[in-house]
């Protein structure tokens, strides 16, 4: 099993054992209960209910990729043509101190921002003119920094809209004439719903609306709403921050179930730098709007531009001395 | 020519400082003012009080008015009213000042009397002097209105620039959270800012009593016309509106030279051109794809501003039908009272409680669009109107039957809402507020109130159907139709259209990202709204049997939206009882009380939309939240062994803690105010 240090870090032997092991046999929950291990590890695709294992490697083409993105705001260079690839089936991880263009990177990349020069692409298709919508449509999810709930709907609610929007999107206009919001939820419907509440343990506040919700379970609430929607590409700003250990340990655990089993691409903006060096594939380091470097965690813990723009001290408590010989990272 | 230019300048005049005014009070402070016209209003009849009435000199009533007056009403109105919206949502402050909008003049009138002479002097004096001017003739009133121009544009500028105040007040507008730690009290700059507002107000009343007289009616004229500029200056933009304001005067005043005087179209263009202007405006901002409503303030403010409070932030409703809830047990006794009072009311009364129960057809069209949407359209009274007309057109000149007249008129009229939708929804929930007013002004004057549907006023006669001819069997069809039509709106809200409004009501970033569009999502609400909405207003043409274009005048719907919020604008049932409230009350204060009170209804509706600012959710939601805890608390009470409702906050801490715990949670109030705040989980409260 997996094991997070007081300062949020997974050990290497912790994270070699998920890898290896698969998931945990059984996972507790917050409030002490053992949550039945066929929800959490059994049936990954009643779990997340996507199609079939992808057990090929990374193919070259990357789901999600930037391209000389810059973006200004006024005079100043918010992302200074940055590139970044989201391979399939992988975690790519962003960090940065604040200020960096992190979340200005997901902005871009999510549509939800125009940048001023460079390209985002899916599959290798240009996607930079596109909507924030039609990336969606394309598979795209994501969650936020500062949680974007809809406040007065509940937190199944938010997970049934997620799934709406994905398998029965024609429903916006049907149900108007067909009274169908009456009518009991189809079967389908149902049960995908019931698997991400539980896989999220979200089940005792899923009827509680969404206002109010602590930082931490709003968090959750935004991933359960992303999954909802079988994305190919999830996109998390700082997924960790507001949940305590365990919470983060389950919520790490499911989102690597994502990746093995349903080949989802994540990348992931966290401040937490232990947690992302512990899960990631893939680091790529930005600092004002440039990007420092990009590599094997392994590769960014020994990144001396690294160390002395960003993470200094800090970088050792997370280092791992058995990984201290790997190679030099690329380095912007 | 000249002479065109220069009555056009002093039009633009008055435009720009009315949309200085607007501006400058919407940066500093974070609220547009709906109430400006009231407020302009209220300082001009002040200065008719002094001026005409008293026969004081004019340099005395000016001074008294504008220097005296008008700042300390600003300023008690901004201790009243004003300070309670900071850090509020925007729907709750447009709502807030238009309850002021609707109170304001009758109280004003109340106190003052009221007057039946339509004009009144301005600020030169009778009789007015003549200029000559390059051949050109000049009048005293224009010459004083070019002044007032530039002297406010003088001060204006200087104060703001290189004043100390001036500083502060660009500080707050950029940031208050940091102005106020910096140790400058945004309270006291924002008193300042209010009492600057109600003086520029004023002197724009004043300056245009002359020639489109003085009464509330001319001064929202006034206030839409400077909508337009205030749109073209993507609201912040004090020069451009400025110079926009200018501009309309004068386009406005020189077509007149090459229109003929006499022709119905030059009639029909004159009004015209603000809109016109803002028409422009949108187009162009919509191919620019600009968006509207920014944020005011900094990062540290957005950061620290508190979430919530918005009057129709009320927990969804529980996808299980399961249950036999509260709220559906006093919507059903509720319903039944109304049903009884045809039974048990004369026919006169009954009558009365019919046009209650059809105008609450066409409130539910605010339920719709307000309380749904979380958008203010102020023209559903206009598509009221306009579903009146039409269906009185098809059933009286085309023979149709009066039922399938009403929803076929409707139907025509939806696609107006959806292109007004389109147009603005993409720019903010601002840009509705303003285009839907000025929207609805204009068609009143080119369309309503024109042949062949004004027909001197009476319009065109609108028949019943042959089943229900009497008040009383057409208050029961009238009853049906509102639940039908209230079905409707249930059935929207728990609909995928309507979860997936929710979603882009609350966050359009999330709403975007989840592949869900915020343009489909409002327009089809609003298309929706705009079919209620004409079907109210084709159940209020039956009832009065005559399309009567007169009672769909857009200052009438700024008082029926006052009434729905007051009751709740989220609530099915509150829309009943407000419709019911708006006839009978007036009724009953004409039958029993003094003729002097007749306006006092009015002046309560007005209030009770103010009363939004400290409680948002409306006098249903939160008298049946009181009633809920109630009942929660006697539950509590009678259940040996059942635990007690916890009170802790966040409410979502609880559940992990105990999974036993009651439906009912008390939450900490979510719009920060540390108030306990009731979410009966189980019972609905949108009714």
């Amino acid at each position: 099993m997996s094991e997070k240090r007081r300062d949020g870090a997974w050990t290497e032997a912790a994270r070699n054992d998920e890898v290896a092991c698969g998931l945990p046999k059984e996972v507790p929950h917050p409030d002490g209960r053992e949550v039945p291990p066929s929800v959490i590890s059994a049936a990954p695709e009643r779990i997340m209910g996507m199609s079939a294992t992808v057990s090929a490697p990374p193919v070259s083409t990357a789901r999600l990729a930037a391209r000389g993105v810059t973006v200004r705001f006024g005079g100043l260079v918010a992302l200074d043509s940055v590139d970044l690839d989201v391979p399939a089936q992988s975690i790519v991880g962003l960090v940065g101190p604040n200020g960096a263009g992190k979340s200005t990177l997901f902005g871009v990349l999510s549509g939800l921002l125009r940048p001023a020069a460079g390209s985002v692409l899916m599959d290798g298709e240009d996607v930079t003119g596109a909507s924030p919508q039609l990336r969606a449509r394309r598979g795209l999810a994501r969650t936020f920094q500062h949680p974007e709930l809809f406040t007065s709907l509940t937190v199944r609610e938010h997970v049934i809209l997620g799934y709406r929007v994905r398998h029965a999107k024609a429903r916006i206009w049907t149900d108007l004439i067909d009274g169908r919001g009456f009518r009991r939820a189809p079967r389908a419907e149902v049960a995908r719903v019931d698997e991400l509440v539980d896989a999220l343990s979200l089940g005792d506040i899923q009827h509680l609306p969404a206002a109010g919700l602590p930082l931490g379970m709003s968090r959750l609430v935004e991933v359960a709403r992303a999954l909802a929607v079988d994305p190919r590409v999830l996109l998390l700003d700082e997924p960790s921050s507001g949940l305590d250990v365990r919470e983060t340990e389950e919520l790490a655990a499911t989102l690597r179930r994502v990746v093995s089993d349903h080949g989802v691409s994540l990348l992931l903006v966290e401040h937490d730098v232990p947690l992302v060096l512990g899960m990631c594939d893939q680091v790529h380091v930005l600092d004002f709007g440039i990007k420092i470097a990009a590599g094997t965690p392994a590769q960014i813990r020994s990144d001396p531009a690294v160390r002395a723009a960003y993470l200094g001290e800090e970088l050792d408590l997370a280092e791992d001395p058995g990984r201290t010989d790997s190679t030099q990272g690329e380095s912007a | 020519m000249l002479s065109y230019l220069l009555a056009g300048l002093a039009l633009g005049s008055i435009y720009a400082i009315a949309a200085g005014s607007l501006v400058v009070t919407y940066v500093a402070s974070g609220i547009f003012s709906l109430a400006f016209a009231a407020m302009a209003f209220t300082v001009a009849r002040v200065y008719y009080a002094l001026n005409t009435e008293q026969h004081l000199p004019i340099l005395v009533s000016a001074v008294v008015s504008l220097l005296v007056f008008a700042p300390l009403f600003g300023m008690t109105l901004y201790w009243m009213l004003f300070r309670h919206l900071r850090g509020r949502p925007m729907l709750v402050k447009l709502m807030a000042t238009m309850g002021l909008s609707v109170a304001l003049p009758p109280l004003v009138e109340l106190a003052l009397g009221h007057i039946t002479s339509v004009t009144a002097p301005g600020l030169a004096p009778r009789p007015l002097r003549t200029f000559h001017l390059f051949g050109a003739l000049l009048n005293a009133d224009q010459l004083v209105t070019y002044l007032g121009l530039v002297v406010v544009l003088a001060l204006g500028v200087g104060i703001l620039r290189f004043t100390d105040i001036g500083l502060k007040v660009r500080a707050l507008v950029d940031s208050e959270a940091l102005t106020s730690l910096s140790g400058t009290s945004p309270g006291r700059v924002s008193l300042g800012v209010w009492a600057a507002s109600a003086t520029l107000a004023g002197l724009a009343g004043i300056l245009i009593a002359p020639t489109a007289g003085l009464s509330a009616e001319s001064m929202t004229l006034l206030m839409a016309a400077a909508f337009a500029a205030v749109v073209a200056a993507w609201l912040r933009r004090l020069p451009v509106a400025v110079v926009v304001a200018l501009l309309m005067g004068v386009v406005t005043t020189v077509v007149q030279k090459y229109l003929d005087p006499a022709s119905s179209f030059t009639a029909a263009v004159i009004p015209s051109v603000p809109f016109a202007f803002m028409l422009l405006f949108l187009l162009y901002y919509a191919v620019r794809g600009q968006a509207g409503d920014h944020a005011a303030g900094g990062a540290l403010d957005r950061a620290i501003s508190p979430q919530g409070g918005d009057p129709t932030a009320a927990p969804a409703v529980s996808s299980s039908l399961k249950g036999f809830k509260p709220g559906t047990v006093s919507s059903v006794v509720f319903v039944l009272l109304v049903a009884t009072l045809p039974l048990v009311l004369d026919d006169y009364w009954s009558g009365l409680a019919a046009a209650g129960i059809a105008l609450s057809i066409a409130l539910l069209s605010y339920t719709l669009v307000t309380g749904e949407g979380g958008m203010v359209w102020l023209c559903q009274i206009t598509f009221a109107g306009l579903g009146a007309a039409l269906a009185a057109d098809l059933a009286t000149n085309r023979g149709w039957p009066s039922l399938v007249a009403v929803f076929v008129a409707a139907a025509i009229v939806v696609p107006l809402g959806v292109v007004l939708g389109i147009l603005t929804i993409r720019l903010g929930n601002l840009y509705v507020a303003l285009v839907t007013l000025t929207f609805g002004l204009l068609f009143q004057t080119l369309v309503l109130t024109q042949d062949p549907f004004y027909n001197f006023g009476s319009g065109i006669v609108m028949p019943r159907p042959s089943f229900a001819e009497n008040n009383r069997a057409f208050a029961y069809l009238t009853l049906a139709a509102f639940l039908v039509q209230g079905l409707l709106v249930l059935n929207l809200r728990r609909s995928t259209a309507g979860l997936a409004l929710s979603a882009v009501r609350w966050s359009e970033n999330g709403a975007r990202t989840l592949g869900i569009s915020v343009l489909q999502s409002k327009v089809l609400v609003s298309g929706v709204a705009t079919f209620v909405a004409a079907v109210g207003g084709g159940f209020l043409a039956m009832n009065f049997q005559s399309s009567l274009p007169d009672a769909f005048n857009p200052f009438l719907g700024l008082v029926w939206l006052a009434v729905l919020v007051t009751l709740g604008s989220r609530s099915i049932l509150a829309a009943l009882a407000a419709g019911l409230l708006f006839y009978l009350m007036p009724s009953l204060f004409a039958a029993y009380l003094p003729t002097d009170l007749a306006q006092v209804p009015t002046i309560l509706f007005g209030v009770g939309a103010i009363a939004l600012a400290n409680h948002p959710e409306g006098a249903v939601a939160q008298n049946s939240r009181a009633l809920s805890v109630f009942l929660a608390r006697l539950r509590a009470r009678g259940g040996a062994g059942e635990p007690e409702p916890v009170f802790a906050a966040p409410a979502a801490a609880s559940p992990a803690a105990s999974p036993a715990a009651p439906a009912v949670v008390v939450a900490r109030g979510a719009d920060g105010t540390g108030l306990p705040e009731m979410r009966d989980l189980t019972a609905g409260e949108r009714t």
